[in-house]
């Protein structure tokens, strides 16, 4: 077994566990661990919204719960589940073990960490808060329109929904740039990105992935708040606008978000597969390879979910094919565990357990998942049990026993204690038998066409059995979450203690002691391979000697840049969707009041463009005079840049009083709606750059920002030409009607 | 309708060419590899069928998914096919460094810009009107669109290795590029604008309107048809670039391994 490369009491002999020192926390552990707690509590709050809508229909005809609250129920559930749970427990993961396992002493941004976590439970808590109005959200997870419209629902439960889901959004992004930051920039010596454990490359994708997939969600939800609150008619067919809209956008961020979590249920299954098969895993490249087509394919087949609506028959097609298409990159994975347990000396723990459920069930979701990329199959099916089934199948099947997997593996690297194996297999036994009994037979009941979302199920033959199975199956997945919290309790408590490398592992987070001390480690080991645990516990049959990877250059890109491109991607992504909703509602047909050829004056803002244009001129100007010291030639040019952006600005609001006070408001017509709300939104952010580079030009007037400490400057500066660079684009469709 | 004669231009100026092509190669590269020989004849081929076959006779003003078809085997398949049957040895021969990482951004961003943009620009409406009416801006147009995807994939599959992109920045060329496609094809198949009028009212000299309008294709139809073989087809193709340079990315200890020793600081 490996000696401890630190021992836990060398650093810090008594760790503060009051609440404050939680609550001020900047370690990437106790974040990732206040990450998980949070979502076991909204676990727990989801799953008991789940067993509710389960009592009401463990028998026909039942009113246990009003049709109101049922919709409420699966509403939050959908939400709690996704938002609170889903993604808050593998951001807890990340955060703990991808620091851990490429040698870092923390997360790229510390601070920033901590500002995404509590992001998540005050976006929570605005979610529930709505209960106390009297009107929780119950528009169904996905809000379609024009149901989530004020016209349709009037009380301000979708507005909490909206606002709870931009916070949480908020809180995503940051995290995840925060990773792609961490695992670019961070990484030990030695260990180049081809070597990086597959954990640490899936959830590398996969924040990537929250990255460009989240803007969508955002643009979308601005739009709604915008016809809530301000009147303006994106999403209401009868004043013009398109509730098809709302679905492209939502499930341009809906499906891409299944892989948000079915990447790091991959990740997972990746390393506990190979440790529990005492075999490092078979096809490396593919699996990772695999995992970064997913992320490209994943943006190409969200309208799937639209087949029903009648996009026609040439998009249906293409979709089809599409979402075929993406079961080769799934489907070359499960052959790569397979192969990976093949001829393996197989242990089964607990988690290794899981991780084989995982497999059978995972596979299953996602064959139903295939069937429904046949259009008629999809016809038929859709809106019934079956999709129900299907994507539970996935979500719980895959993804949370995955998440147990987990959990019984790294448990005793998080807390230095094991977990009983006993209590394990009884909670593995009571979740296999009460999933499939749930959902199982969820799917007969789809075929035989029980609607999803009605609250109560007539007493067709074989309804009323099927259902109360499906009921009693739910009771015994509650039971055994009993069973794995009375586990932790208990081995926290008065558990085995774990030691260094419990399961004979393989990554760095091994070699570190349970739980690691502050700074992860005193001194990484040489990292020559993917396994470097194991080099470092077998040197006669180190992986290094019979396989090479590609070495390790050494260069390492800065952070602040790496997270500003990260920054400027997710956003190029929210503008190009307002202004294809632009596009949308102003090409082709002539509407009428007012429009852009009739009230925008091409000559003036033609003006301020060029001012703004040369701001970012003036900018490298300033960072050159910056690159040579030359502090009173870079303040005065920074100076510039900051008055030319105000001047922009002066512009806009000149533009906007000479429309508002003709008439021209963003309630007028779809013209107006889109027009303000783009033109808006890069105002604002300008003003955003604006205030960066006043930041900039005091910090430079302090004497913080020198030559060698201008990174940040560079950061901003990539902020500062995208805002310019949309703005061409922005002036280009609107001003100049390009695609119109 | 594929086997109608009308339909098929065997008089066409391309076979002049296309010899003219193949001539060139052989006297500049003498003594190619099979494989080599083997992507210029598939490249030229191709070309060749986007002219000689249906499709660049449909492609005139009548189908605007056929021209859609032609568009993408001119700026995605033959350039991809030419790119590759160029002797790697020859060419290093010829080309000298000067100063590589310049060199490369730059040819990336023509590249790259060259790739994306000849589409968004040849689809403005009254440009896409005027380049199928006119025969000599349309020549411009196709001669453009197999220089930018030569440019285009230059980068990625170029026989210099010192002007190929770094995988991982290859694979954010090639997926950005999937993203402008994608927009520009998620415009063209939703958009209810006549992208390019002059496909709106063709003239039926040989009656295939009024079949393929019978099939299905009315001018609304196809049109949504060309905007998805402008998004789907090319972000496949990309995509299966991208896993060869995955392919690429994680085989190349040996290379590196001469190049560099084990790393330094974070």
């Amino acid at each position: 077994m490996t000696d401890p490369l630190l021992k836990p009491d060398s650093h810090e002999t008594k760790p503060d566990w009051g609440l404050m020192s939680w609550i001020c926390s900047v370690d990437h552990k106790r974040i990732g661990i206040m990450y998980m707690l949070l979502a076991v509590f909204f676990l727990l709050v989801g799953g008991f919204e789940a067993l509710l809508i389960r009592v009401q229909l463990a028998t026909p005809m039942n009113d246990f719960v009003s049709p109101q609250m049922y919709n409420q129920l699966f509403t939050l559930h959908g939400t709690t589940m996704i938002f609170l749970v889903g993604m808050p427990v593998f951001t807890g993961f990340s955060n703990f073990i991808v620091p851990l396992m490429i040698g870092a002493k923390d997360v790229a941004f510390p601070r920033l960490n901590a500002m995404s976590f509590w992001m998540l439970p005050f976006g929570g808590a605005l979610l529930y808060f709505s209960f106390f109005t009297g009107s929780a959200p119950d528009a169904g997870w996905f809000s379609y329109a024009p149901l989530s419209t004020r016209p349709f629902s009037s009380l301000p439960g979708v507005d909490y929904w909206i606002i709870g889901l931009a916070v949480m959004g908020i809180g995503s992004i940051s995290g995840a740039i925060n990773i792609v930051a961490t695992v670019m920039c961070c990484r030990a010596p030695g260990m180049s990105m081809q070597r990086v454990p597959l954990f640490v490359w899936i959830m590398f994708m996969q924040a990537i992935l929250i990255v460009i997939t989240i803007p969508p969600l955002n643009s979308a939800i601005a739009m709604l708040l915008i016809d809530r609150w301000l009147g303006a008619a994106f999403f209401e067919p009868a004043r013009g606008g398109s509730a098809l809209l709302w679905q492209h956008f939502f499930w341009m961020f809906g499906h891409p978000e299944v892989y948000v979590f079915a990447l790091p249920s991959f990740a997972i299954v990746s390393e506990v597969i190979p440790v529990f098969s005492r075999k490092p895993i078979y096809g490396y490249a593919f699996v990772a390879g695999s995992s970064t087509v997913i992320v490209l394919l994943s943006y190409t087949v969200w309208a799937h979910h639209m087949f029903a609506v009648g996009l026609g028959m040439g998009p249906n097609i293409f979709f089809a094919a599409a979402t075929l298409l993406i079961a080769l990159p799934t489907g070359v994975k499960i052959f790569n565990w397979t192969a990976t347990l093949w001829g393996g000396s197989i242990r089964f723990t607990t988690a290794m357990m899981f991780a084989i459920a995982f497999l059978v069930q995972f596979v299953i979701g996602g064959l139903t998942g295939i069937m429904f990329a046949a259009v008629p199959v999809d016809w038929q099916l859709t809106d019934t049990y079956f999709v129900v089934a299907h994507f539970h199948y996935v979500l719980v099947g895959g993804i949370v026993f995955s998440l147990f997997a987990a959990t019984y593996y790294w448990f005793p690297k998080i807390t230095g204690r094991m977990l009983d194996e006993r209590l394990g297999k009884l909670q593995f036994w009571l979740w296999v038998i009460g999933f499939n009994g749930t959902f199982g037979i969820q799917h007969f009941l789809g075929l035989m066409g029980m609607p999803r979302r009605v609250y109560q199920f007539a007493d067709n033959p074989g309804w009323a059995v099927c259902n109360a199975i499906s009921s009693a199956g739910a009771v015994l997945m509650a039971v055994g979450t009993l069973v794995l919290i009375w586990n932790i309790w208990r081995s926290l408590r008065n558990g085995k203690t774990s030691g260094v490398n419990p399961w004979q592992a393989f990554t760095l987070e091994w070699a570190t002691s349970s739980p690691p001390p502050l700074e992860n480690f005193d001194r990484i080991p040489e990292i020559r391979s993917r396994r470097p645990v194991w080099d470092l516990d077998h040197p006669e049959l180190a992986d290094w000697k019979t396989e090479k990877t590609p070495e390790d250059k050494g260069s390492r890109p800065s952070p602040a840049k790496t997270a500003a491109w990260a920054f400027v991607i997710s956003e190029a992504i929210f503008f190009i969707l307002l202004l294809v909703s632009y596009v949308v509602f102003n090409s082709g047909k002539t509407a009428e009041g007012p429009t852009a050829n009739t009230v925008l004056d091409v000559n003036r803002t033609g003006f301020f463009t060029l001012v703004l244009l040369s701001s970012s001129l003036t900018f490298w100007i300033a960072e050159r005079y910056l690159r040579r010291t030359n502090m009173r030639a870079f303040q005065l040019w920074l100076s510039f840049t900051i008055l030319l952006g105000c001047i922009f600005i002066g512009g806009q609001v000149w533009e906007y009083y000479g429309l508002i006070s003709s008439g021209v408001t963003i309630n007028r017509n779809l013209f107006a709606s889109t027009f303000f709300t783009v033109t808006g939104f890069h105002g604002l952010h300008v003003t955003g750059g604006i205030v960066a580079l006043s930041i900039m030009l005091l910090m430079a007037r302090s004497g913080y920002l020198t030559s060698k400490r201008s990174v940040v400057y560079n950061a901003v500066g990539i902020y500062w030409h995208f805002v310019d660079l949309v703005w061409i684009a922005v002036f280009s469709i609107i001003y100049l009607g390009y695609l119109q | 309708m594929i086997l109608m004669p009308e339909l098929w231009n065997g008089s066409s100026p391309i076979w002049f060419a296309v010899g003219l092509v193949i001539i060139a190669y052989l006297a500049i590269f003498r003594r190619p590899k099979p494989a080599q020989f083997f992507a210029l004849t598939l490249g030229l081929g191709f070309m060749t069928l986007a002219y000689v076959s249906p499709i660049g006779y449909l492609a005139d003003g009548y189908v605007f998914s056929a021209h859609m078809v032609q568009h993408l085997l001119m700026l995605l398949i033959v350039p991809l096919c030419l790119v590759l049957s160029l002797p790697k040895d020859q060419l290093k021969s010829w080309f000298h460094s000067t100063g590589r990482l310049s060199t490369l951004k730059i040819i990336s961003l023509i590249g790259w810009t060259g790739g994306v943009g000849a589409m968004w620009f040849w689809h403005v409406p009254s440009l896409c009107s005027i380049s199928t009416e006119s025969p000599l801006l349309g020549i411009v147009r196709d001669a453009s669109f197999l220089l930018a995807g030569i440019a285009f994939w230059w980068p990625i599959y170029g026989p210099l290795k010192r002007t190929r992109l770094e995988p991982p920045v290859g694979i954010i060329y090639l997926f950005s590029a999937c993203l402008g496609c994608t927009l520009l094809g998620i415009y063209i198949t939703f958009t209810t604008t006549t992208v390019c009028p002059v496909f709106a009212n063709p003239a039926d000299s040989f009656g295939v309107m009024s079949r393929l309008s019978a099939a299905g294709l009315t001018p609304a139809v196809d049109q949504n048809l060309g905007g998805l073989l402008m998004w789907v087809p090319p972000c496949l193709l990309y995509v299966s670039a991208i896993i060869s340079l995955l392919g690429r990315w994680y085989t190349n200890a040996e290379h590196d391994h001469s190049v560099s020793g084990v790393a330094g600081a974070t």
